[in-house]
């Protein structure tokens, strides 16, 4: 990845991230070295947040081409019940319940991009109706009890299964976390998907599909939340909830990921990074403390502290060393001339920590 | 003999080494229209946000305001001493009225926390008439016209102050989205404000401008002043001269040596009906470069947009040699090989927040695409090409977002965009607006390369002199139509303005002139 010169720096900024991991392990791992630096703690922060890091993604691919999509607690959730109900009451074969519940995950894609792309309607607010409603369809499926789980060996093994230690899940979200990542940052699907994030009409009149790429980022995001779904069946059985609990872990992850490596831009590396850090912050916190509410607690802290940090740096950068009133202010928005440019300050305040992209 | 309302001395400013400002003199009497000109990088830029307390100049320097020094780096005293700024971007809220932004910064007169309508209004409408405006302030700012609304903003800074009074006015290029026709109200505006004894400071790189307003004129180039004159002892050829050297000319020159091919046409428009045109037909030939003109409102803003798929077309065809042009399908054109430069860079020209690099080779990705990999290194030597080719500066920074660059840059970067396409049809929509005459000198050039392969050229303008010096053939549309087609002697400013207005003037045109009464 290239770098502008300027940005020469120690990565304090790009690689926060990084090192507040570090600092994570260093103090937990003198704290409490017996429970915290163990093999077991790092496989199981791993596997039991790997759900977390595909919704993660799930999220991320909309954002990327400017669609928020909030349907992915409830279409996460709902995979898990149809492949478990499918299972343990009609008694179908594994891979026949699996595909059905992915089939049904498209459909609710196909459905969100049909009401974002051809009804024109706010993504926020298409896919937050499209929420509700799957809950809906969730208590038709299930009956509003919560399914049995599927008893076969081979359904435990489809996730429980262990690779170096590591539950297979995690190697899933790898492949998976790799797979968007070459798609995203690698491929002209990828440059078309952030283009559109960017900016739509310009991407349109550069000859882009928009209304394409956006119904694929919307299809993307809730098949992976069908595969996530499956996923979460296998590993910890059927549950009614889960779903709406990590939708804002999820969007959390990808908001704080997008101040990480490439500021300003929602990645995956970024996103399953913030996943980890926080992970670890809480797994460690627990361990000292062993209270409960601490994972919510730090989890909205770390975000808004995080985002505030990349918002005041950006804002630091752009406005130099001036502390300039109102007037001064609005010169420099609207100014685009060159002195700016020679001492590299003019980095736009274009986000406010967020990615750049905002919901249609 | 008064106070010079504005003295600057020996003004140096530099940015990591490079002088954004040199050694800078200037003085401003109270009362007159002094115009800054400059290419953009030349430093006008850096002399306002210095006057404006938001850059902090090396040590060395003075600003003098009425006999009072301007502390540097402080907003507070460049307001105090008297200085006011209207920027390009006005800042105004177009859903709000009038009356709502003239106090949206001052707050409104109020009495136990109501807001006092009737006495708001008079204030306003006495703000308005400061500025020698007088329209209804319960009026969206949104609804009017560009030149009205520079108007209100104008009225805004000089809002009466008992303890500061106005004493410099400073323009930051007000005119950059102004169309030519509006420019005459904003030259009201300015006299206005300076018959009142304000100094008026007034950057911009319109030259007309200059000469319609201006008493003095201050040119500067590569932060150095190159001279200052009276206005009436320069004319136009002269100016660009100081600004920039003879270059222009040379480019006019290569203009009206281009033939033309005849035979079959490249793009070729019957009957076509959409927003703002009712059945326009015309063709352009290889190598030809036609001038689309026209007042706000002809048609002419939406007539490129509507033959690339911008926007709708209701009905008519577009046919690209033999190929018939689907409508509000810019990648269908795009395969035929038409390319499409969009009036608003911000808006819906370039993704500010992809870097340069992005912004060009979205225009066609295939050459660096093979499976698995879209390989970077030929990407970016592609576009580093691009950026030696039209001199964009900075020269290396093609990771850097697209928002760092200045808007002749951006224009440069956007430009490059669609010349990799080799184009058979370049449609330019307003292709220097907003960019400083180096850069447009710079664009014209390879406008002209472009022609000189074969390239079939349509610019749309609000800009008269480019159209006249680039083109050879000009449709001046009214109304809709196409009132005229002007080539040879008969293409003079006179009869493309003479044609864009004609006997008619429009309603909107009418109330627009009412309204100064």
């Amino acid at each position: 990845m290239a770098v502008t010169k300027r940005r020469i720096t120690f990565g304090f900024d790009r690689f926060s991230g990084l090192y507040l991991w570090g600092l994570f392990i260093l103090i937990f791992g003198l704290w409490e070295p017996h429970l915290f630096f163990t093999a077991s703690t790092v496989h199981s922060v791993a596997s039991e947040y790997a759900i977390t890091g595909i919704l993660g993604i799930a999220v991320l691919v909309p954002l990327a081409a400017g669609a928020y999509d909030l349907s992915v607690g409830a279409t996460v959730n709902l995979s898990t019940i149809i492949v478990s109900q499918v299972q343990s009451a009609n008694h179908w074969n594994m891979w026949l319940a699996i595909l059905t519940a992915v089939a049904a995950t498209f459909v609710v894609g196909l459905v969100n991009g049909f009401i974002v792309v051809k009804l024109h309607v706010n993504s926020f607010i298409a896919t937050l109706g499209m929420a509700t409603i799957i809950g809906a369809v969730q208590s038709m499926v299930s009956g509003s009890s919560q399914p049995l789980p599927p008893t076969s060996a081979f359904w435990n093994g489809l996730t429980q299964h262990s690779i170096f230690g590591f539950q297979i899940v995690f190697l899933y979200l790898i492949i998976i976390a790799v797979f968007f990542w070459w798609v995203l940052d690698h491929t002209p699907a990828g440059r078309y998907i952030y283009a559109v994030g960017g900016n739509a009409e310009a991407a349109r009149l550069s000859g882009v599909k928009v209304e394409k790429w956006t119904w694929l980022s919307l299809i993307t995001s809730a098949t992976l939340c069908g595969i996530g779904g499956v996923f979460y069946a296998s590993l910890s059985g059927p549950s009614l909830t889960f779903g709406a609990s990590l939708l804002l872990p999820a969007f959390a992850a990808v908001f704080l990921g997008s101040t990480q490596i490439r500021p300003g831009r929602v990645s995956v590396w970024g996103t399953l990074l913030a996943i980890y850090v926080l992970a670890t912050g809480v797994t460690g916190l627990q361990l000292i403390t062993g209270v409960q509410w601490l994972n919510d607690m730090f989890n909205g802290v770390a975000l808004i502290v995080a985002v505030s940090f990349a918002v005041w740096r950006q804002r630091a950068v752009a406005s130099g060393r001036a502390r300039a009133g109102w007037r001064a202010r609005s010169i420099a928005h609207t100014d685009s001339g060159h002195p700016e440019t020679l001492d590299g300050s003019a980095e736009e305040l274009t986000t406010n920590g967020l990615p750049p992209q905002v919901p249609k | 003999m008064p106070n010079p309302a504005l003295v600057v001395r020996n003004l140096t400013k530099t940015f990591a080494g490079t002088a954004a400002l040199n050694s800078f003199d200037l003085t401003v009497m109270p009362g007159e229209v002094h115009a800054l000109v400059g290419e953009n990088g030349s430093g006008k830029s850096t002399m306002i946000k210095i006057l404006a307390g938001y850059h902090r100049p090396d040590p060395g320097g003075e600003v003098v305001i009425d006999g009072e020094p301007l502390t540097f780096g402080s907003a507070e005293s460049s307001y105090s001493l008297g200085c006011r700024f209207v920027h390009q971007d006005l800042g105004l809220v177009a859903t709000a009225s009038v009356l709502d932004n003239l106090c949206m910064n001052t707050g409104f007169p109020a009495r136990w926390g109501t807001i006092r309508s009737r006495l708001a209004r008079r204030e306003a409408e006495e703000d308005l008439a400061r500025v020698g405006l007088h329209i209804d302030p319960r009026t969206p700012a949104g609804e009017l016209s560009p030149a009205l609304q520079t108007g209100v903003a104008v009225a805004r800074v000089l809002k009466q102050d008992a303890r500061s009074p106005a004493k410099l006015l400073a323009f930051d290029e007000p005119t950059a989205r102004l169309p030519v026709s509006e420019v005459e109200h904003l030259a009201r505006i300015v006299r206005q404000v300076s018959s009142t004894g304000i100094a008026v400071l007034y950057v911009t790189h319109r030259l007309d401008e200059v000469f319609e307003f201006a008493d003095q004129v201050t040119v500067l180039r590569d932060g150095r002043k190159v001279t200052t004159a009276p206005v009436s002892t320069l004319d136009r050829s002269r100016l660009i001269h100081l600004l920039v050297g003879a270059e222009l000319d040379e480019v006019h020159a290569s203009a009206a040596a281009l033939h033309p091919e005849h035979g079959e046409p490249i793009l070729k428009v019957r009957d076509l009906w959409a927003s703002q045109q009712a059945g326009v037909s015309f063709d352009v030939h290889r190598g030809e470069i036609v001038g689309v003109a026209g007042i706000t409102g002809s048609g002419r803003e939406t007539l490129l947009g509507a033959l690339f798929g911008a926007a709708e077309r209701f009905a008519g065809t577009v046919h690209v040699g033999h190929q018939l042009l689907r409508p509000v399908r810019p990648d269908a054109s795009m395969a035929v090989g038409v390319a499409y430069l969009s009036p608003d860079r911000k808006l819906n020209g370039g993704i500010m927040e992809l870097s340069a690099r992005e912004n060009v080779s979205l225009s066609d990705l295939r050459p660096f695409w093979g499976f698995p990999w879209l390989r970077r290194r030929p990407e970016r030597a592609e576009v580093l090409s691009w950026f030696k080719r039209l001199a964009v500066r900075p020269g290396d920074a093609v990771e850097s977002h697209l928002s760092t660059f200045s808007g002749g840059n951006q224009q440069k970067i956007l430009f490059s965009k669609w010349l990799r396409r080799r184009p058979e049809v370049l449609l330019l929509d307003e292709p220097t607006q907003g960019v400083d005459v180096g850069a447009k000198v710079e664009l014209h050039r390879h406008l002209l390369a472009a022609a000189a392969e074969g390239t079939g050229v349509l610019v749309s303008s609000s800009d008269v002199d480019e159209l006249l010096a680039l083109s050879h053939r000009v449709l001046v549309l009214r109304d809709g139509r196409i009132v005229a087609s002007l080539t040879g002697a008969d293409l003079t400013v006179q009869a493309i303005s003479h044609q864009a207005l004609a006997a008619d003037e429009s309603a909107g045109e009418e109330r627009l002139v009412a309204s100064w009464q």
